[in-house]
Parts: C-alpha cells; sequence; structure tokens
C-alpha cells in the first residue's frame, strides 16, 4: 500500500494506492491535467514506486511501451497521441546525477520548449535547482 | 573510381579497418579494428571517462553522460589517428565508421554520431550505424575462441546496469529478443539493494566482493518470475523485499559484519538464480547451438560459474562464450565488431541522413 499526495500551486490531494496494480485512477487524474510544458516531479525512497506510477502514467496516455527504469538510460522518450498538442513524454531519473551541470547533457531547457512535450522526474531531489527554477511543478509524493 | 568499385575493393582485399565510436551513455570510447578473413585484431582502443574508485572493487564511477562527450570524443579520434596515421604512406588507418546510433541518450548518441558523419564526409569513407546493443553481442565474438565456436543460433543473457535482455541471434545481423526486464535491470539490482544497506555506487562489484565469505541462504530474498512462463525479469521487487528486511534489522545486527556479508550473498543468489534459471529455461524451448553472456554484470563470477554448470548440466554439447577480457561495459571495440557485420553484408548509412536512435529495439 501506497500514500501519494498530489500538490501543485495551492492544490493538494491525496490518494491510497492499494497495489501495484491501482496506479490507474491517480495516472488517469494526472495525465488528465498533463499540458505541454508540464512538468511532474515524483518523490519517494528507493522502491517507493516512482516508476511503477511511470508505468501507468504512459498506458494513461494511451501509449502501451513498457517502462522500464530510466536509472541507468537517464532519459526515455514515450510518443502520446490523440492528446492534442502533447505529443511526447520525457521520463527523466535524476538518481545517478551528482552535479546539476550534468543537466547541460540533456538539453532539457530546450526539450521542454518545443510546445509538445510533457517531463516526469524520478529524484527531483537531485536536481532540485533546477526544479525550483521551473514554474506550475506538479509534486507527487509517494510515502 | 566509382563508389561501387571502391566498396568491393575494400572488401575483396579480404581485409578492412573499421574505426568505432561509442557515445550512447557514459562513457566515451574509440577503437580500430582489423578484420581479415580469418582474424580479428584489435589496433587501438580507448575508453576515455572510467574513473577507477577503488583499486580492490575494480569498480569504474563513469561522470554521467560525461557532460557531452565531446572533449573527450575530439581527443580520443585525435590520438587513435595521430597513433596510427602512416605518414609514409599517407594511408588513413580506417576504411569504414561504425557508430553507435542507439539505444542511449540523445544529446549523448549525436556526439558520436556528428563525429563520425564528419569524418565520413570530409575523408570521403563509408559509414554505418549500430544498435549498442548488437555491439555488446559482438563482444564476444571478440575473443578468437569465441569464433571457432559461433555457430548459429546464439542464445545471449546481455545484462548490465541498463538493460537484462534474452536474445536469440540466428544470424549476423539477425536477432530476436525473447525476454527482457519488465522494470529495473539486473546491474540496478545490484546496485541499488547494495546502496541500501549502506554500500557505495557502483555497489555491483562490492557485492560480489562481500558475498564471497557469505551465506547465500541466510535470508530470504524473493525470485520475482522465476516461475512465469515468459523469458521476462523483474527486479524492482527485490528493492523493496530487502529496504523491508533492513528496515526490521537492529541496528547492531546491521552492524555486523556477518550480516553485510551474508546479506550480499543472499542478494547476490538471488539475482543470479533468476538469470540462471530463465536462460537455461529460454535455451530449452529455442535449443541455441551456443550459449553467451554479455554486458557489465557477466563479468561477475559468480554468474559466471553457475552458469556454466547449468549449461554443463543441462544443454549438452553447448558451450558458454563470455565477453573478450575488459569489453563487458560500454566501449567501442564492439561497436566496430559488430559494424564490421554489416558492412561485410554491403550495408552503409548516408552520412548526410544518419541520426541518433534513442529508443531503437534490437
Ligand atoms: N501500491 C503499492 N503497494 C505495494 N507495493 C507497490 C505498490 N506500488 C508499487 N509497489 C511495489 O514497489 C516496488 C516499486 O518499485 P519501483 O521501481 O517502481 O520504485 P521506484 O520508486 O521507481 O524506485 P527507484 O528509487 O529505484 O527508482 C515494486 O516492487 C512494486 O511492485
Ligand atoms: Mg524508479
Amino acid at each position: 500500500m501506497r500514500n501519494v499526495t498530489l500538490k501543485h500551486g495551492k492544490d493538494c490531494k491525496r490518494f491510497r494506492v492499494s497495489t501495484e496494480n491501482d496506479w490507474g485512477e491517480l495516472a488517469e487524474y494526472v495525465a488528465g491535467k498533463l499540458k505541454p510544458g508540464s512538468i511532474v516531479a515524483i518523490s519517494g525512497e528507493l522502491g517507493a514506486g516512482k516508476t511503477t506510477f511511470v508505468k501507468a502514467l504512459v498506458t494513461a496516455l494511451g501509449n502501451r511501451r513498457s517502462v522500464v527504469s530510466p536509472t541507468f538510460a537517464l532519459m526515455r522518450s514515450y510518443k502520446i497521441a490523440k492528446r492534442g498538442n502533447l505529443k511526447r513524454l520525457l521520463h527523466l531519473d535524476a538518481y545517478r546525477i551528482e552535479h546539476e551541470h550534468e543537466l547541460l547533457a540533456l538539453d532539457l531547457d530546450e526539450e521542454l520548449g518545443d510546445g509538445h512535450t510533457a517531463l516526469v522526474i524520478e529524484w527531483p531531489e537531485n536536481i532540485s535547482k533546477w526544479v525550483k527554477k521551473q514554474v506550475g511543478v506538479t509534486a507527487v509524493i509517494i510515502k | 573510381m566509382t563508389v561501387a568499385r571502391k566498396r568491393k575493393s575494400i572488401v575483396n582485399r579480404g581485409s578492412f579497418r573499421v574505426l568505432g565510436i561509442e557515445t550512447s551513455c557514459d562513457e566515451t570510447s574509440v577503437a580500430i579494428l582489423k578484420i581479415s578473413k580469418n582474424s580479428v585484431e584489435i589496433l587501438h582502443h580507448e575508453i576515455a571517462s572510467q574513473i577507477p574508485v577503488h583499486e580492490i572493487y575494480g569498480g569504474v564511477v563513469p561522470e554521467v553522460a560525461a557532460r557531452l562527450h565531446v572533449k573527450e570524443t575530439v581527443e580520443l579520434l585525435d590520438r587513435a589517428m595521430a597513433t596510427h596515421y602512416s605518414l609514409l604512406t599517407t594511408h588513413l588507418p580506417f576504411d569504414v565508421i561504425a557508430v553507435a546510433q542507439g539505444p542511449g541518450l540523445a544529446t549523448a548518441l549525436r556526439v558520436g554520431i556528428d563525429a563520425a558523419r564528419t569524418l565520413a564526409f570530409a575523408l570521403e569513407k563509408p559509414i554505418v550505424g549500430v544498435n549498442h546493443l548488437e555491439g555488446h553481442l559482438a563482444s564476444a565474438w571478440l575473443v578468437s575462441e569465441n569464433r571457432k565456436h559461433w555457430k548459429f543460433p546464439i542464445l545471449f543473457l546481455l545484462v548490465s546496469g541498463g538493460h537484462t535482455e534474452l536474445v536469440l541471434m540466428k544470424d549476423f545481423c539477425s536477432y530476436r529478443v525473447i525476454g527482457r526486464t519488465r522494470d529495473d535491470a539486473a546491474g540496478e539490482a545490484f546496485d541499488k539493494t547494495g546502496k541500501l544497506i549502506g554500500l557505495s555506487y557502483p555497489a555491483g562489484p562490492q557485492i560480489a566482493k562481500l558475498a564471497e565469505n557469505g551465506n547465500p541462504r541466510a535470508f530470504d530474498i524473493p525470485r520475482p518470475m522465476i516461475n512465469d512462463p515468459s523469458f521476462d525479469f523483474s527486479f524492482s521487487g527485490l528493492k523493496s523485499a530487502v529496504r523491508r528486511l533492513w528496515e526490521k534489522m537492529p541496528q547492531v545486527v546491521r552492524a555486523k559484519k556477518k550480516t553485510r556479508v551474508d546479506l550480499c550473498a543472499s542478494i547476490q543468489e538471488a539475482i543470479v538464480d533468476v538469470l540462471v534459471a530463465k536462460t537455461i529455461a529460454a535455451a530449452r524451448k529455442h535449443r541455441p547451438q551456443q550459449l553467451a553472456i554479455v554486458g557489465g554484470v557477466s563479468a561477475n563470477h559468480h554468474l559466471q560459474e553457475r552458469l556454466r554448470q547449468a549449461v554443463k548440466k543441462e544443454l549438452r554439447g553447448v558451450s558458454l562464450l563470455k565477453a573478450a577480457r575488459g569489453l563487458h561495459t560500454d566501449n567501442a571495440a564492439m561497436i566496430a565488431a559488430a559494424g564490421a557485420w554489416h558492412f561485410r553484408r554491403g550495408e552503409r548509412h548516408d552520412w548526410r541522413k544518419i541520426d541518433a536512435q534513442p529508443e531503437w529495439d534490437l
């Protein structure tokens, strides 16, 4: 069982996710709010269920490709269809990032600025400076 | 000379040299291979971004995405050329360029690809884009003894920090992925469970080292999907299981050396059990002529030994091929080797059009 808190600006919502197969409802809710430029920062300890949630989110966005942990790849990209301008979800895992300058290698600002892309981040704590600079970040906290 | 005739002459000479470039994730690497009818020779090979962390563990901490690889790529190429360029004959040290095209990080891949295109254009050399995973498979082909036993189909277990795949190689350049991880890679399972019990990154080699003195049955660690009829893997459950175990443990128990070595042995045994069971099951179904293990985790001695025993016991006439020494992790020699397979078949990419394929499947 996982308790999930969703924070966006002043909004705060709580969800209870009973098993690993029950992320769908939360995923549908978050997917419904995603727009180009949206950023979702997912926090939680090692094994909390961050990647499991992204799996459900990608499914909710209509992509049937299987999501695997991007820890070593750093970033993966998922195509999105039938969501207006939103054409792509980037899945970033900052677990291995030790210095924020390493983020430069990912061209994040440019990728996000293309008008078609939303971003979900695991381990946003590791790139907190960059995350703080962004506006309208949705925080998902898994406990 | 027309382009077609030029191509023919290279292959007909019976021997050609491949410049390999690898920049798909953390490592930057450049290599030159000489491929002849009966031999393969690594003329030059360098990996830039490896920083040895600890002599005992032999682990490496590559800088994530090696910033942009640009500086390293230029330096490595420069050195490869300077070392092998012959002023006397003004012959370039290579006939074709092989570059990792994906999967990987788009920005990182593009550094290698841009370097390759520039060389292809300026020096009028053909270019071949290579799948990084295919490169890992080719790391076993770089062992001359393995090439003698290279009979298709070959079943590969590709295990690394980012990959856990069972691949059936039906012929050169012909593959079928028959199983893969659904969440974490095997190397990731090693590193993250190690981190949970207080080891530093990269924890994989440390777990293996500590496990040597531990009891692999001391702790009950799950073997996810071991009885599942598919050849897929799942390792994320291991993290949660180890975390629960660790959190329940009193501080005095945690601090004991015995706890640590036993836990490492138990974790390693769980991961290896799953890898071996799935590989053998896949081999029983697909009846390969040979079995091969490649990728960073394939350097794990316990995995090698367990798989060797299982092959001996369960798969008649099959031998176990391993990656060439020092070529388990990402490197350009393996990219050059896979590039040679494609080049021999007459494949070439247009340098104007070749681009990164970050999500390229095998
Ligand atoms: N609602 C839930 N209740 C119980 N277990 C869950 C739940 N959701 C996921 N799990 C389990 O917890 C684990 C979560 O692993 P996952 O890889 O998703 O975590 P993570 O937060 O991405 O970890 P990491 O920090 O390594 O990226 C899996 O084993 C999954 O089956
Ligand atoms: Mg994760």
